[in-house]
Order: C-alpha cells, then sequence, then structure tokens
C-alpha cells in the first residue's frame, strides 16, 4: 500500500504542524486550500442556517469535516481536466471557479441558482467549469468518469477524469463496472473514496468485507490510502495519480480516510455514532489543521475568516433578494437542440499550472467570457 | 415551523432560548424543536425584539405554523414571523427569455383541452329520443349537422343496424344544398309539376327524394286507411275567419288542431320506430308538407305543436312555408317531427296514398274539400232519411303496421273526423 | 440507390457516419473483432480501428455510463446492447444520468443506444422483449424505431447525430427478411410517421415489424376490397401527432398494433391520444393488438400465440370494418 507522504493524523493534536506533505505547494497554493476550506464551511453554515429557518426546500447535505478531500483533490487538476463530485464535495466547485451567490441560491431553488431549480441541493454542476453534476445513484458518476477519461486516451489528449465517491457506494454494480473497465483500458481517471466511516447509519463493517483500496490492485492499479483531513496530503497524492495518469500508467484509486462530523443530512441527528469517535476526529479538523501551517506563516487567518465570512455573507443576501423560477418553464429544456455543447474548462488555482509553459492552459473561461453557453447560468 | 427535512409534517417545541421582551440577534437561537428525527434548535430569522410566543413549551405543530413574532424595528412597519416555507422568496419573475448559448428550450406543445379544434361540434337532434347510451357516432354526428342530414332518414349498414360512416356520406352526397344553409327533406308523392331534366336523367334533388321514399316503403309495413269527414263546421269556421286576418285560409291548421288533440289520446300515433328502437312521445313535433315548387317537397317541424291554438298554428304553418319557399330553414326546422301532416288537395285530388314520414308511424293526409251529397237522419229520430250536401273530405292515414294495426289506425281517424264535425263554428 | 436488407442499412449508416465525423465511436459487447453478434460491425474493425469500433467488457451500466461521458467531453458514442432485453441492466445510467442531464444543466448527452428487439425466432424471454416504452416513459430520451432499409440508415444516421440520447430498436427479425432500396451516401430520415399505405376505410397503427404484419393483414383482397391506411409511427419519441390524428380523421377507424407488451405499450399512448384529440372523427372504438402481459415463450407454438398474427390483424380489422 502507497502513502503519499507522511500521514499528517500522526501529528498529536494541538501540536504545531510538521511540513506539510508536499513539495509542489508554494505558500500561495496552501493558503488558497485554506480559504477554499474556510469558503465551503461557511456556505455549508449558512445554507444550514437558512434550511433551519425554512427558506431551502428538501433536504440539506454538508461535507462538515471533510472539506480537505474535495478542496485537495480538485486542487491538483488542470483547466482542461474534468470533475464528477459528489454531495460532500462542494469544495471542489468552488476550486473550479463557482461563485457562493450561485450555490446559496441553487439550495434556495431560485431561478440564478446553477440548475435554475430544476435539481437541488448539491446535486448541480456547472458543465461551462467541465464539471458534470451527480445524479443520486452512486456510483453512477464512476462509470461517466470513466468514460470522459475513455475518450481522452482515444484522442491521446493530456487530460485527466476524476470522480468521488463513498464507502457506500462501493457496494454497487458500477463501482465494480468503472473501476473493472478504468483498469482494462488502462484509462486515465483518479477515483477518490471518500471513506468517512458511515452511509447514512452503516458502519465500515456492515458495507463491505474488503477494504476497497485494497480491491483496486484486483482491477489492475494501485490504490492509496491518504490522511482525508489533511488537504495537502489529498493534493499530494491526487497530484502523483495524475501523473500516473498522464504517463499512461491507467487509474489510482485514492482512499481519503477522513470523517462525517454531521449527520447523512440535516435531518440526521446521527445518534449512531459513538460520542467518542466525533470528539476523536473533532480534534483533526482540517481547516483548523491548515490554518495552523499558515499561521505559522504569518498568515493572519483570522481576517481571512472575516474576509471569507463577509464574502458569504454578501452573498446570502444577494441569493435571498432572487427570485424563484417562472412555472410557466417548468417543462422546458428536456432535449437539447442543435449543435451539442462540450463541457467547458474549469478554474485551476495551483499555481503550478500558471508557471509551467508545458502544463494546459485554459481558455479563459467562467461566467463572463465563455460565450459557448454550456450550462445554465453561464449568461447571468 | 420551518420543513425540517423530506418527510417532517409536524414538531413540538420543546424550550424556548428566550422570554417576549428580550432582545434576539439575527441567527440566535430561539428554540428547540423536537421532530420524529431529531432535536434542533430554531435560528432567529431576523434581528429585534421578540414580541409574541404562540407556541408553548410541549405543544406540537405543523410545518408552516407560525410559531413566534418579532418586532424588527421598533418604527418599521412590517414584522418578521418565524414560520416555514419559501414564501418568504421575493415572488416569481417572469421568464426572461433564452439565454445566449445552446441550452434548449422545447417547450412542450400547446396542446387545446378539448374538441374545439376540430370541426364544429354536432347539433344534436333535438329529435333524438332520450335513448340509452350514444346512437350516433361523433362523426356521423358531425357529418350529418355538416350537410344538414336527418339522421332519422338515413339507414345504416352497420353492426345491428347502426349509421356508420359511409351510410350518412352517401345520403350527403346525394344531397344537393340550394344554398349554404338550406336542407331539403322531402317524404310526400306528390309534385305539383316535375322539374324539366335533362334527356334520360333525374335531378340529384329527385333522386334524393325517391331514395327516401323508397327507403321508406322498404322499411316501413305501409298501410293506408281512409274515413271520410264532413266539414260543414270547419267550413263556417274558415268563413267567419277569413273576416280576422289571422287565421290562414286554408282548413289545414284546423285539421292540425284536431289530429294534435286526437293523438292524446292516441299516443301510439305519436311515436318513432328505428331499427329496434321504439318511442312513444309525449309532445307533438308536428311536420308540415310544404310544397317548393319546382325543387320539391320539404317537411318542416313545428315544435310541440300541442301548446299551439289554431290561431298560432296557421301562423307557424304559414311562417315555415314562406321561410321555406325562400330558403330560410335551418337543419333545427326539418328535424325531429313525431307526426306528419300533408295537404296536397289543392288541386282537386280526393285521396291518396301518402308515404309515411322516416322513423315516424303515420302520417295525416289531408285531400280536397268536395262538396257531396250525403244521407242525414232527422233529428228527432224517426227513421227518415234525407239527402244532404255537405263539403265533405276523404282523411288519409297511411301507417306502419310494424307499429300499429288497423284498428288503432281507424280509432284515431275517428277521433279526428268526430273533432272536425263537432269543431266550434265561433273557433 | 441500392437494394439492401435491413442489416445492411443500419451497417450502412454506422459506416457513412464513422467516415463522415470523427467523433463517433461505436461500442459494445463482440463489435470488434467479432463484427457483432448479428455481423452488424462485420469488417468495422479493419476499416476504422480498435479504437473506435471497441469491444467493451460485459458491463452494460458501464458501456452506457461510460458513453455519456464521452458523450459529454464531445464524442459521439453509438453503444449496442447486445440484444435490447439488456438494456434492463443499464437503466440506471440511461434513465437517470443521460436522460435528466440536459434538464438540469443544460449539457447535451448525444448518445445512441442501439436495442435489437422483438422476437419471433424461439429467442425466449430474455432475446425477444420490445422494451421501447420504458424509455417513451423517461423524460429526456428520444426513441427511434423503423421498419424499412432506408427508414433504418436515416434514422440510424439522425440519431447519430442528434444531441440528446436516443434508443434506437432495430427489429432482430427484420434483419436479413427484408429488403428495400436504400439510398447511396449520407441522408437523415425525419422523425415523424410515414404512410406504408394510402387508404379510407380503416387505418392500422404500427411499427417496427408490425408493419409489415399489418400490410400483409390488410391487402384489399383479403378484406373485401376495403381500403385500409397503414401508417408506420417510425417515430415514439417524438411521436407524430399531427400525422396520427390525420390518418384517424380521414378514416374515423383506427386499430393499433403492438410487439410490445399491452399494457403501457406505445399504442397505448397512440390510443389515449386519439381518444382525447380526434374523438369528433371516431366512428368506432379504438383498437388494440397486442402481445398479451407474459413473458415472450420459447416454444414455436407459444411464441406464435401471444405475437400480434396476421390472421389477428386482420380479423380485429374485420370486426372494426363492419361495426
Amino acid at each position: 500500500m502507497q502513502t503519499a507522504g507522511p500521514v499528517a493524523a500522526d501529528a498529536p493534536a494541538g501540536a504545531p504542524d510538521r511540513p506539510g506533505p508536499s513539495n509542489h505547494l508554494t505558500p500561495a497554493d496552501q493558503a488558497a486550500l485554506l480559504r477554499a476550506m474556510l469558503l465551503m464551511r461557511a456556505i455549508e453554515a449558512r445554507a444550514l442556517t437558512l434550511y433551519r429557518q425554512g427558506r431551502v426546500p428538501g433536504s440539506f447535505y454538508d461535507g462538515f469535516g471533510q472539506e480537505a478531500v474535495s478542496v485537495g483533490a480538485a486542487f491538483a487538476m488542470g483547466p482542461r481536466d474534468r470533475l464528477c463530485p459528489l454531495h460532500r464535495d462542494l469544495g471542489a466547485h468552488l476550486v473550479r471557479g463557482v461563485e457562493p451567490v450561485r450555490i446559496l441560491a441553487q439550495y434556495m431553488g431560485r431561478e440564478s441558482g446553477v440548475t435554475g431549480g430544476r435539481d437541488g441541493n448539491v446535486h448541480f454542476g456547472d458543465a461551462s467549469l467541465g464539471v458534470v453534476g451527480m445524479v443520486s445513484m452512486l456510483p453512477d458518476m464512476m462509470c461517466v468518469a470513466t468514460g470522459m477519461a475513455m475518450a481522452f486516451k482515444l484522442r491521446g489528449e493530456q487530460r485527466v477524469a476524476l470522480t468521488w465517491f463513498g464507502d457506500g457506494a462501493t457496494s454497487r454494480g458500477d463501482f465494480h463496472e468503472a473501476m473493472n473497465w478504468a483498469g482494462v483500458q488502462r484509462l486515465p481517471v483518479v477515483f477518490v473514496l471518500e471513506n468517512n466511516q458511515y452511509a447514512y447509519s452503516t458502519p465500515l463493517g456492515k458495507q463491505f468485507a474488503v477494504d476497497p483500496v485494497e480491491r483496486a490492485r484486483v482491477y489492475g492499479f494501485p490504490g492509496v490510502t491518504v490522511d482525508g483531513n489533511d488537504a495537502e496530503a489529498v493534493f499530494e497524492a491526487v497530484r502523483i495519480a495524475r501523473e500516473r495518469a498522464l504517463a499512461g500508467e491507467g487509474p489510482t484509486l485514492v482512499e481519503a480516510v477522513t470523517m462525517r462530523m454531521h449527520g447523512h443530512a440535516a435531518h440526521d441527528d446521527m445518534r449512531y455514532v459513538p460520542p467518542a469517535l466525533l470528539a476523536a476526529w473533532a480534534q483533526r479538523d482540517p481547516i483548523e489543521r491548515q490554518e495552523r501551517r499558515m499561521a505559522a506563516l504569518g498568515v493572519d487567518v483570522a481576517a481571512l475568516r472575516a474576509e471569507i465570512d463577509a464574502v458569504v455573507e454578501a452573498a446570502a443576501a444577494e441569493a435571498l433578494a432572487a427570485p424563484m423560477p417562472d412555472p410557466a418553464t417548468a417543462a422546458e429544456g428536456v432535449f437539447a437542440v442543435g449543435e451539442a455543447q462540450p463541457l467547458g474548462d474549469g478554474r485551476a488555482p495551483w499555481s503550478w499550472f500558471a508557471s509551467d509553459p508545458a502544463a494546459d492552459r485554459a481558455v479563459p473561461t467562467g461566467s463572463a467570457a465563455n460565450g459557448n453557453g454550456a450550462g445554465r447560468g453561464t449568461a447571468r | 415551523m420551518p420543513q425540517l427535512g423530506v418527510s417532517v409534517v409536524e414538531g413540538t417545541v420543546v424550550a424556548w432560548s428566550l422570554a417576549v421582551g428580550d432582545e434576539v440577534a439575527a441567527d440566535q437561537s430561539l428554540c428547540e424543536i423536537d421532530t420524529d428525527k431529531i432535536v434542533t434548535d430554531i435560528p432567529s430569522p431576523a434581528a429585534g425584539t421578540l414580541t409574541e410566543i404562540l407556541v408553548p413549551v410541549g405543544e406540537t405543530v405543523e410545518v408552516g405554523t407560525v410559531l413566534a413574532r418579532i418586532a424588527v424595528d421598533a418604527s418599521a412597519a412590517g414584522q418578521a414571523q418565524l414560520r416555514a416555507g419559501p414564501e418568504s422568496a421575493p415572488p416569481t419573475r417572469a421568464h426572461a427569455g433564452p439565454s445566449a448559448g445552446a441550452r434548449a428550450s422545447s417547450s412542450p406543445p400547446a396542446r387545446s383541452t378539448s374538441v374545439q379544434d376540430a370541426a364544429a361540434p354536432p347539433a344534436l337532434s333535438a329529435s333524438m329520443p332520450v335513448a340509452p347510451g350514444p346512437r350516433y357516432s361523433p362523426v356521423v354526428q358531425r357529418i350529418a349537422a355538416e350537410h344538414g342530414v336527418n339522421l332519422s332518414l338515413v339507414a345504416g349498414t352497420g353492426r345491428g343496424g347502426r349509421v356508420r360512416k359511409q351510410d350518412v356520406l352517401a345520403v350527403a352526397a346525394a344531397y344537393e344544398p340550394r344554398n349554404a344553409d338550406r336542407s331539403l327533406h322531402t317524404e310526400t308523392p306528390y309534385r305539383p309539376e316535375d322539374e324539366p331534366e335533362p334527356a334520360g336523367q333525374l335531378s340529384r334533388m329527385r333522386r334524393a327524394i325517391g331514395a327516401h321514399m323508397k327507403r321508406s316503403l322498404d322499411t316501413a309495413a305501409t298501410c293506408t286507411t281512409w274515413m271520410e269527414a264532413d266539414m260543414s263546421r270547419v267550413e263556417a269556421a274558415r268563413r267567419r275567419a277569413k273576416a280576422s286576418a289571422l287565421l290562414g285560409v286554408t282548413a289545414l291548421p284546423i285539421v292540425a288542431r284536431c289530429a294534435i288533440e286526437a293523438l292524446a289520446e292516441h299516443p301510439a300515433l305519436n311515436a318513432t320506430l328505428e331499427g329496434e328502437r321504439y318511442t312513444r312521445h309525449d309532445a307533438v313535433h308536428l311536420g308540415v308538407a310544404v310544397s317548393l315548387g319546382e325543387d320539391g317537397l320539404i317537411v318542416p317541424v313545428i315544435r310541440d305543436a300541442q301548446t299551439l291554438s289554431v290561431e298560432q298554428l296557421g301562423l307557424a304553418i304559414r311562417d315555415l312555408a314562406r321561410r321555406a319557399r325562400s330558403g330560410g330553414l335551418a337543419p333545427d326546422d326539418v328535424r325531429g317531427g313525431t307526426f306528419t301532416v300533408t295537404n296536397p288537395g289543392q288541386f282537386g285530388s280526393l285521396m291518396a296514398t301518402p308515404v309515411i314520414n322516416q322513423p315516424q308511424v303515420a302520417i295525416l293526409d289531408l285531400e280536397a274539400i268536395v262538396k257531396r251529397p250525403i244521407v242525414v237522419s232527422s233529428d228527432d229520430g224517426t227513421d227518415d232519411d234525407m239527402i244532404a250536401i255537405r263539403p265533405q273530405t276523404i282523411l288519409g292515414l297511411s301507417w306502419d303496421h310494424r307499429a300499429l294495426d288497423g284498428a288503432q289506425a281507424a280509432q284515431f281517424l275517428a277521433a279526428v273526423r268526430r273533432r272536425l264535425e263537432h269543431w266550434d263554428v265561433r273557433g | 440507390m441500392a437494394v439492401m436488407t435491413y442489416l445492411e442499412a443500419i451497417s450502412d449508416a454506422l459506416r457513412e457516419e464513422l467516415r463522415a465525423d470523427e467523433r463517433v465511436l461505436v461500442m459494445g459487447e463482440d463489435v470488434g473483432a467479432f463484427g457483432g453478434a448479428f455481423k452488424v460491425t462485420d469488417g468495422f474493425v479493419e476499416e476504422f480501428g480498435e479504437a473506435r469500433v471497441m469491444d467493451t467488457p460485459l458491463a452494460e451500466a458501464a458501456i452506457v455510463g461510460t458513453a455519456v461521458g464521452a458523450a459529454v467531453v464531445g464524442m459521439r458514442p453509438v453503444c449496442e446492447m447486445q440484444f435490447a432485453d439488456f438494456v434492463a441492466c443499464g437503466f440506471d445510467q440511461l434513465v437517470n444520468v443521460a436522460g435528466k442531464t440536459h434538464y438540469r444543466f443544460g449539457l447535451a448527452v448525444p448518445l445512441v443506444v442501439r436495442l435489437p428487439s422483438g422476437g419471433g425466432f424461439s429467442g425466449g424471454p430474455f432475446h425477444s422483449q420490445s422494451p421501447e416504452a420504458w424509455f417513451m416513459h423517461a423524460p429526456g430520451i428520444k426513441v427511434l424505431a423503423p421498419s424499412t432499409p432506408a427508414d433504418a440508415k436515416g434514422l440510424l444516421t439522425a440519431a447519430i447525430r442528434d444531441p440528446n440520447p436516443v434508443v434506437f430498436l432495430e427489429h432482430k427479425h427484420l434483419y436479413r427478411r427484408i429488403n428495400g432500396e436504400v439510398p447511396a451516401g449520407t441522408y437523415e430520415t425525419p422523425m415523424t410517421a410515414r404512410i406504408a399505405r394510402e387508404g379510407s376505410d380503416l387505418t392500422v397503427i404500427a411499427y417496427g415489424a408490425m408493419v409489415h404484419a399489418a400490410l400483409e393483414a390488410t391487402e384489399p383482397e383479403q378484406l373485401d376490397c376495403a381500403s385500409v391506411e397503414i401508417l408506420d409511427l417510425r417515430s415514439l419519441v417524438p411521436l407524430d401527432d399531427a400525422a396520427i390524428l390525420a390518418s384517424v380523421a380521414k378514416t374515423s377507424k383506427v386499430v393499433i398494433v403492438d410487439e410490445a407488451n399491452e399494457t403501457c405499450a406505445p399504442g397505448a399512448q397512440v390510443a389515449a391520444l386519439i381518444a382525447d384529440r380526434a374523438f369528433e372523427h371516431l366512428d368506432g372504438p379504438v383498437r388494440r393488438v397486442a402481445t398479451p402481459d407474459v413473458p415472450i415463450p420459447f416454444s414455436p407454438p407459444l411464441e406464435q400465440a401471444v405475437l400480434p398474427s396476421v390472421e389477428r390483424i386482420r380479423e380485429a380489422c374485420r370486426e372494426l370494418l363492419e361495426y
């Protein structure tokens, strides 16, 4: 079993951290990781309050305590890579460039939300930023990511697909079919297994007999375990997996070990989780860890928090004022008309992409500049 | 009470963190709610003063119930309320139109909600007897309405004798309407004169009339019964009425009135027989044959003739005749009759064998009123008979032996005769 | 113009599109080296290479799911399910991922799933289905079912070029049993219905193999010279409402034939449409001839008893003509 650098979970709680596990992150990158995680947590906290005030219809899911898994992994992806995040991976959307106001509007079912009210909570993906939104059937998106990687390989492109899925999802057939397919065709795909110990109320012991990361070998590629609460460790593991993929060495399964600190959804009080387990994991909060690193580098973490809070507060106010979708449009858009537009390129804030001439560079993308119209809401 | 989960319908207040009168900050915890899944605290939606607690500890309320009120600002008009639902969101904005790009906007095709976009709905014949179930299919009714075809005249070749689309189309094709809203139905055998025809060919209208005559004779078991009536009193009444402009100058309205009254006594003759369906009618919708000169005959219907007096019948007959000759009859004017009266006697004919107007079961024929010598008995009960000159007419009744027998026909005629011969001269 | 079988026409469409558009990718079990279970892709690997005529693992969910992935990054995958029946294994990916993506994200999923469907040759319950109704019922998926070689080529071409997921039903029994003239080169057939025979007394509505059964059942000399119109639906989603209603308005009598199991077969939707919007034109009840709700049996007498036969179709027409 390979690991990507020292597993920072060994660090005693409260002690200053060792230097981060990756040699490829500048201090600005490290700060960007923290910033993205703070933003994810702040948005989700604000949304949870809105949910309890009855302003978020349906259910509410968050990735509290798991921010490093989505932020760290997404950070390693280039602009032309493609992502399939899941419901606790809000950080991936933020790294790729979705603005907080659109996310909060999405939760509240507003017309200016990423799906315009067509789907709820984290079931969204801005196609113009290279992200495919999830379906509820898990892990269907593993097959989709595999297919994207298949196309990249067929066309000889230096691009990678990445998808997240949970421990529970590995029990379903699509996990096997995607892993098998990716392995037999040696595809440039990174499978990130978010092992957060529970699938709703089902603990790992009832989910599988053999840890999924062990099974990767059987499909013909490596499985790697990494501390899911260390954003830089997750980043490093995915960075290495991406390099492997680009070199034609095929897929990697990266198991990010973490803990789901909130219930399955806001309506779940997780009484089935032993409080001692939660308490132990609370000591290893990924944001607090990164804050300690940044503080050690002289970054004003409190100011950063305040800045993020202000951003989220402003976004919430704007989203709250946004109108609901027009009911007359409810049956529109079932079928595409005209030429099918593929996914667009997303933001890739890792400094290496900007500095390395060989790195894939993105045509400037994002809502205003991207005229190809792929994805909902790009013209807003 | 917010909706705290897809399946949550109610919650119980466990504790209030504040009391009435307390200041509260936005998002500060106000109370704790217990659903069946979870106990959760509810953050305040606004900053202000808690002015009212509406649900006490321990009470269970449904989602959407107002739990408390907060005065947002002492001078502000509104108050913040803690309640569920997206109704706190701004109202829907009208759809701004397609945004740039390939996003499809394929709205479902606008669907008419009913059949109004099809041809105009068929004018359901008022003569349709009240029978259970549909008797004519929608397309048959529609074609009949469009072409002014009297469905009661159309023989069906479908299962059980039902009228099929091709049957009504064939009839419609045989008709040639004079103008757009003109429909022609003819049943009597008499014509003042024939149309000039190209050699060897009948006009379409002739052929249509002929087809109907033939069909009637093929369908009904037609018999004719005659009875002579003394029309002295009727003629006297006519002479009196001539002075007043109301009555028509023919005896027809009087005969019609007598026939209508006789039908009340003999309802078997005010009936229709279509295939197996036999219906007696309460109302008398009286068909009156009208000569159209060259164009033949038409039988418009006076509806609910039983409610009309002789004068009214006379007016109605005159009106229908006028409209018939000017082409002003509507399809409804010529359908739905339950009994027909025909009066071709102006040319001097004495007797006839009229053809029944399908699907009715009888038709009354009024021929010429002719003065004849008849035998009358003296009033004093002796056997002395005398010869008197009286205006007489021979009433002819063709009737359908499938629905009636000779006795009924004779009884009806006798009732008509009795009324005619006892007609009140004063009218 | 050449005369070719239904199967050759489908091959022709695939070949032309593979040549014309480098984004087109054929994928399925045994489609490459073996040329496909029915030889539709015979010789393709030699011309287009293994990468574009892909032998996939035995994994219908992944075949459809990876096709979705490939489609959203710019390819035009044409998946083959070896038998239509096996699409059930990929149902989730097709209905929940492919069908719902554009509605939710405005992201087009241009893929085709070819389904060799239908019975009549002792294929038994798992090789004889006509599952088109499942996908008519799923929003976001188009469903095509040609009955002639010319339409098979033109509709498959149209399906490949369509920016939406398209389920393409190829009736296996027609593969080699019918020939027809097929235009050379590339062309798209519109996703509309086609009048297979004009008539005035009664309309038979059918698709796929049942069009041929209906034509045979209603030859004029078989029905006392009645003039029966045969409407070949060709496209189930989108459904050609206008053609259906126009034909019913003309003849006023309609028999709908489904090889699919009767309950909620495509014909049920057609019947509902007629009852709703052509009521004023009807001169008799809307009749259906369909396979009963049974798995398609294996032994010939049993199979012949359930699939709509020429005789059953003829009898239904005769009854309705006389009504």
